[in-house]
């Protein structure tokens, strides 16, 4: 990785002292019963493994469901990331009719889930299956597979802005290490964009890095 | 094959379960590795152990028994216990009895089965595993005395019975003569349960008082003649059983299944388990028996489930208060709607839809995960993951890898990847590593292959070059 890079990223990402009025920055790679979080970037930008991480933490709960709608999770992954091999249930359904009932069956019984949203389907059903999560107090991670969520869904959204790898050099070394920068959002942060690093060495859970900083505020008008 | 040639059964974990005379005389035991018992007899046939299988050609010797004595239990495919007060009242003694059983074995099997006559199954378990090819009945007279003079290595735990063996105690009547507190206290759970078999305290008496109809019924149409349909069903029935308000905690030691077939014909067999069943236990023994009637009637060598299955109705018994005993973080409750919520999803999207993984070894990512259904045991790995596999991408792997490795655009500058294409627009390649070689099975037709790790702006991934063309076979998402 040229090293400019990463002095970009830690440019962009302000640390800052956090305060206390929005979700901890401990809580924000965990789930929280009945809470939605939404992941929205393209593949490549290391939202599966956080969805992954954030499953692990609710695992010692019970068995946790990821409802794969490419049929291209990779366990090991998931197992890196601290889901054990008995606690992961893969449900493989790409059709969007099937999709909802399997996920709203999934809420009412597994500990936690990570669903893959397919393309076309209708935001109606996705609120209700929101609504079933606050219910059931099922956490949920919403991880649509073209576009975003429907404003307002999640708790907490994260948006993947970058992703920057270390390890590989030209023709040597190997992937090591990235740093994940999300653009964090929804009510779970009072309304306000914040960006958050986050490092992953693939072998260990994903951990925080920076504190919460705003984003830059850009500029005004008026 | 002739009997006399060795041949053994081993599981999934390579450990022989079964072997026939041959073996036995070869020097095999159960319980061996399967590399050990071959290397003790290198001709021994070595075959699959198939429960299902296994049950469908023991139906004619459970349906022989019946015959004789009413109501009998299935243990395990190979294994019945028969309570006879009243047959015995009824032939005018054991003796006659017995020998009215023999005959109709034998007739069905021809010899080498075992039969053993004592006060409780666990007694009359031993008698049936001490009587011989020349004595093929064993009855108990004195069963305190016969049960006395069992050696320790009879309660199936080697780690236990070596213990007992070191502390002096070499029988079971040695080991009923401790106080209970004492094995315990130094044995725990398996203490206890060896000292009640040692007391020939092998039938739970406590039971509690319980609701009058818990049974589950359920009907099918069209009727059910498939096995995989089967399966489902077995499990999805054990799952509504165990998890019925009107159990309240409690699990039965003893099921009966009684099916209807589609030309009216009613079959049922009663299952016992010394330990109680959990919801897999309880769905593996209604599989296997629907397995066996639903073939028996196939191959037409018994009276099974003609015509496929339209009735399926499961009645527990012998309910024991001790319940299940569950993980320090396990919850029952949470526990069984889990198990509701993925049988439900597999009514949905598919039998093969809904799955978990074991680690397995391998070079390549897709490679390192054996996938099977959920709600079936777990397969052995094919390959060691703990070997190793040298030329494997190493960690941390991708987290999506595509089925099939997927056609990617890559352009070279003189061996050096400089751009890829990702959906309309071309991306930079900031870095690269590898190439790995994998070398490939050439004997299977497969081509050698270079993987490499490309990092771009949009992220990792992993790539293959195989006869000059290159394919996606991971996003390091």
């Amino acid at each position: 990785m040229p090293e400019g890079e990463a002095e970009t990223v830690a440019d962009a990402v302000r640390l800052e002292q956090f305060k206390g009025n929005v979700v901890a920055p401990a809580e924000l790679l965990s789930l929280q019963p009945g809470r939605v979080t939404g992941l929205v970037g393209h593949p490549g930008f290391g939202l599966t493994r956080l969805g992954l991480t954030m499953l692990a933490s609710r695992e010692q709960l019970g068995p946790v469901a990821y409802l794969d709608v490419r049929g291209w999770l990779s366990p090991p992954a998931a197992w890196e990331a601290g889901v054990s091999p008995e606690s992961l249930v893969v449900v493989r359904c790409d059709d969007p009719v099937r999709w909802a009932r399997v996920a709203a069956h999934l809420l009412e019984g597994v500990s936690a889930v990570y669903a893959e949203v397919p393309t076309r389907m209708k935001p109606a059903q996705l609120h209700k299956l929101v609504a079933l999560a606050r219910n059931r107090k099922t956490p949920l991670v919403l991880r649509p597979l073209q576009g975003d969520l429907p404003s307002g869904m999640a708790h907490l959204r994260l948006e993947a802005r970058r992703v920057i790898w270390e390890g590989a050099g030209y023709g040597h070394g190997r992937l090591t290490t990235r740093r994940l920068v999300f653009a964090a959002s929804g009510k779970a942060m009072r309304g306000m964009v914040r960006l958050i690093e986050v490092e992953d060495d693939g072998t260990n859970a994903m951990r925080l890095v920076s504190g919460l900083a705003a984003a830059p505020s850009g500029r005004a008008t008026g | 094959m002739p009997p006399a040639d060795p041949c053994q059964a081993v599981d999934d974990n390579n450990i022989v379960v079964a072997v026939n005379r041959g073996a036995v005389v070869a020097g095999i035991q159960v319980g061996m590795r399967r590399r050990e018992a071959e290397a003790v007899c290198p001709t021994v046939m070595t075959i699959e152990h198939d429960p299902g299988a296994e049950m469908a050609r023991f139906e004619r010797v459970a349906v022989a028994v019946e015959t004789q004595i009413p109501r009998i239990e299935v243990v395990v495919p190979g294994l019945i216990l028969a309570p006879v007060t009243g047959a015995v009242r009824y032939f005018g003694g054991e003796d006659p009895l017995i020998d009215r059983i023999a005959k109709e074995i034998d007739a069905v099997t021809g010899p080498g089965f075992r039969l053993g006559l004592a006060a409780g199954p666990f007694a009359a378990r031993r008698a049936a595993e001490l009587a011989t090819d020349g004595d093929p009945v064993l009855i108990v007279e004195d069963d305190d005395a016969f049960r006395d003079s069992l050696d320790v290595a009879t309660l199936n735990s080697e780690d236990m019975a070596a213990v007992f063996r070191w502390l002096g105690i070499s029988t079971l009547g040695e080991l009923a003569a401790l106080p209970r507190e004492a094995v315990v206290s130094r044995f725990g759970t398996d203490g206890l349960r060896a000292h009640r078999l040692a007391c020939g305290e092998d039938r739970d008496t406590s039971d509690r008082v319980i609701a009058d109809d818990l049974s589950i019924e359920e009907r099918f149409d069209p009727p059910l003649e498939n096995l995989e349909q089967v399966a489902f069903v077995a499990r999805s029935i054990a799952n509504q059983l165990l998890s019925a308000p009107a159990l309240d905690g409690s699990i039965p030691h003893r099921i009966e299944i009684e099916a209807e077939a589609a030309d009216g014909a009613v079959r049922t067999r009663t299952w016992r388990s010394a330990d109680p069943f959990d919801e897999r236990m309880l769905g593996e023994r209604v599989r296997w028996q629907l397995q066996a009637w639903l073939d028996t009637a196939r191959m037409r060598s018994g009276p099974g489930i003609r015509g496929g299955l339209i009735r399926l109705r499961i009645m527990p018994a012998d309910l024991s208060d001790r319940g299940r005993q569950l993980a320090l973080d396990e919850d029952a409750q949470s526990s069984a709607e889990a198990q509701r919520a993925f049988a439900q999803a597999q009514a949905i999207a598919g039998n093969d839809e809904v799955l978990q993984a074991i680690p397995q070894g391998g070079r390549d990512p897709g490679e390192r995960a054996l996938w099977y259904r959920w709600g079936e045991a777990p397969p052995a790995p094919e390959r060691d993951p703990r070997a190793p596999w040298p030329g494997q991408i190493p960690a941390p792997l991708p987290a999506l890898v595509p089925p099939d490795p997927y056609p990617l655009e890559v352009e070279w500058d003189d061996g050096i990847p400089t751009r890829i294409r990702l959906g309309s627009r071309w991306v930079e390649v900031l870095s690269w590593a590898g190439p790995w070689r994998k070398v490939g099975r050439w004997w299977d037709g497969e081509h050698p292959a270079d993987r490499y790790q490309l990092v771009t702006s949009a992220g990792a991934f992993l790539c293959a070059v195989v006869s000059g063309k290159t394919y996606l076979t991971g996003v390091y998402d």
